[in-house]
């Protein structure tokens, strides 16, 4: 992942809502940061291959999967740009969508340069 | 318990897997809704399951949709998971056959919370099921030998004798009556009599094949039916079963020995002829093996015209 500059001071993760979710289990977290570190980068692609393509049906399909997937990590703020992506896609409003893919993006980005901080065993 | 995880995203597959595993559920995974709409409909398929609204191939209401239509199986219960968390949508879930709904991210208490309560109404389910076959075994067998009750057997003999009609078969039709019982009951009791009649039945299921049928026609009657029967074998099987009463009964009282006369009716024979008119032709049968002497058994030959002479089956069954 790209390292971008955030556009905000606060964690692009819930850590402690997360630990929650797994119960404190921390092998089982990092099972799970593993898992997004090795599937979101082709996810992404696809989802700029597909916006570039103007394949809105693949746009929605991605993009709420990708919705699910950082909601599960408490992603909050990248989990909600996905969200938006999926609804103006299925609406047919896409105009504002070239603007909520690089937030998206950013906040993606800035959440993998956690995830690698946490797994390093240092909190960034 | 079994439960079934369908869910695309790995993540969330992953958290449910590891919440549910902790919660003591053997866990079955699966990446689609045609994989969960399969894993559904196997033998031994889960009967609680996690459906993803959104799955390749199917999705989570279609998968709860095909579900419900197999109404042959034992009651699934699905909770649909989803992000999608408005009141139509809601409905749209619900109606598709789902019995909970979830949103997601979801919290791992309040999902044990929602599963314990599919298990209780799959329990719920299971008592009420187990509460219909017992009323359906109760109104198809006799209480006291535990074989069909006459009106099952002779729905059975009946759907028997068409099935072999069609499919130009014959069926084989014994009547046997214990010699003598009135005489057991009188020396030794009621008590015995009916330990000799429950025994009874038990070497009569032990004595015919697994897809014959044994019902207990009267008192102290049985009617068995046996299916797809060459001709030529229905006296040597009366005789068998005859010689298996034979052998001396263990009752509370002592060893006892019975007898049974048997009439023997093969529907080849007799060509299309009603239920009634071959229950006759097998009781006639029945009263000559009793008038030489009982302890035999006799074949009941057609009447050359179609109308049997024979008074009828209850003027006969006092006369033994």
């Amino acid at each position: 992942m790209t390292q971008l500059q955030s556009h905000s001071s606060e964690p692009a993760w819930n850590l402690p809502e997360l630990l929650v979710r797994v119960e404190n289990d921390q092998e089982l977290l990092r099972d799970l940061l593993h898992i997004f570190k090795e599937g979101f980068p082709p996810m992404l692609q696809s989802l700029q291959s597909a916006l570039a393509a103007s394949d809105w049906k693949n746009v929605v399909a991605i993009s709420h999967k990708l919705h699910g997937m950082l909601s599960n990590l408490a992603a909050t703020r990248a989990a909600a740009a996905a969200g938006e992506l999926e609804t103006f896609a299925s609406t047919g409003d896409h105009g504002a969508i070239r603007g909520i893919l690089a937030r998206l993006e950013q906040e993606t980005t800035n959440l993998g340069i956690e995830i690698d901080a946490y797994l390093n065993g240092v909190r960034a | 318990m079994k439960i079934l995880i369908a869910e695309d995203d790995p993540i969330s597959r992953k958290l449910l897997q590891k919440a549910l595993e902790r919660s003591g559920y053997d866990v079955v995974a699966v990446e689609n809704g045609k994989q969960a709409l399969e894993a559904l409909c196997a033998l031994d398929a889960p009967r609680l399951a996690l459906l993803d609204w959104v799955m390749p191939e199917l999705d989570g209401p279609a998968v709860c949709r095909a579900v419900r239509k197999r109404t042959e199986q034992t009651y699934s219960y699905m909770v649909l998971l989803t992000s999608k968390d408005t009141k139509e949508e809601t409905v749209v879930g619900l109606e598709s056959g789902a019995d909970d709904y979830l949103t997601k991210p979801f919290n791992v208490e309040e999902l044990r919370a929602r599963l314990r309560v599919g298990e209780r109404i799959l329990l719920l389910e299971d008592r009420l099921v187990e509460a219909r076959e017992n009323m359906r075994f109760r109104a198809t067998h006799d209480p006291l030998t535990s074989i069909l009750n006459r009106g099952a057997i002779l729905d059975l003999l009946n759907r028997e004798l068409h099935r072999s009609q069609r499919e130009n078969k014959s069926t084989a039709i014994l009547l046997g009556d214990v010699d003598n019982f009135k005489r057991i009951n009188d020396s030794l009791g009621h008590l015995v009599g009916d330990e000799v009649l429950a025994e009874i039945a038990r070497r009569l299921l032990g004595a015919v094949r697994s897809y014959d049928f044994v019902g207990r026609y009267g008192g102290e009657e049985f009617l068995v039916v046996l299916n797809s029967c060459d001709p030529a074998h229905g006296p040597t099987r009366a005789e068998t079963i005859r010689k298996s009463i034979s052998k001396p009964i263990m009752t509370t009282k002592g060893p006892l020995t019975v007898s049974m006369s048997l009439g023997v009716l093969q529907s080849a024979e007799w060509g299309p002829r009603s239920l009634e008119e071959l229950l006759h032709g097998v009781d006639a049968a029945l009263y000559e093996a009793k008038a030489a002497g009982r302890d035999c058994s006799r074949v009941a030959k057609p009447p050359a015209n179609s109308l049997l002479p024979a008074p009828p089956p209850e003027l006969l069954r006092h006369t033994r």
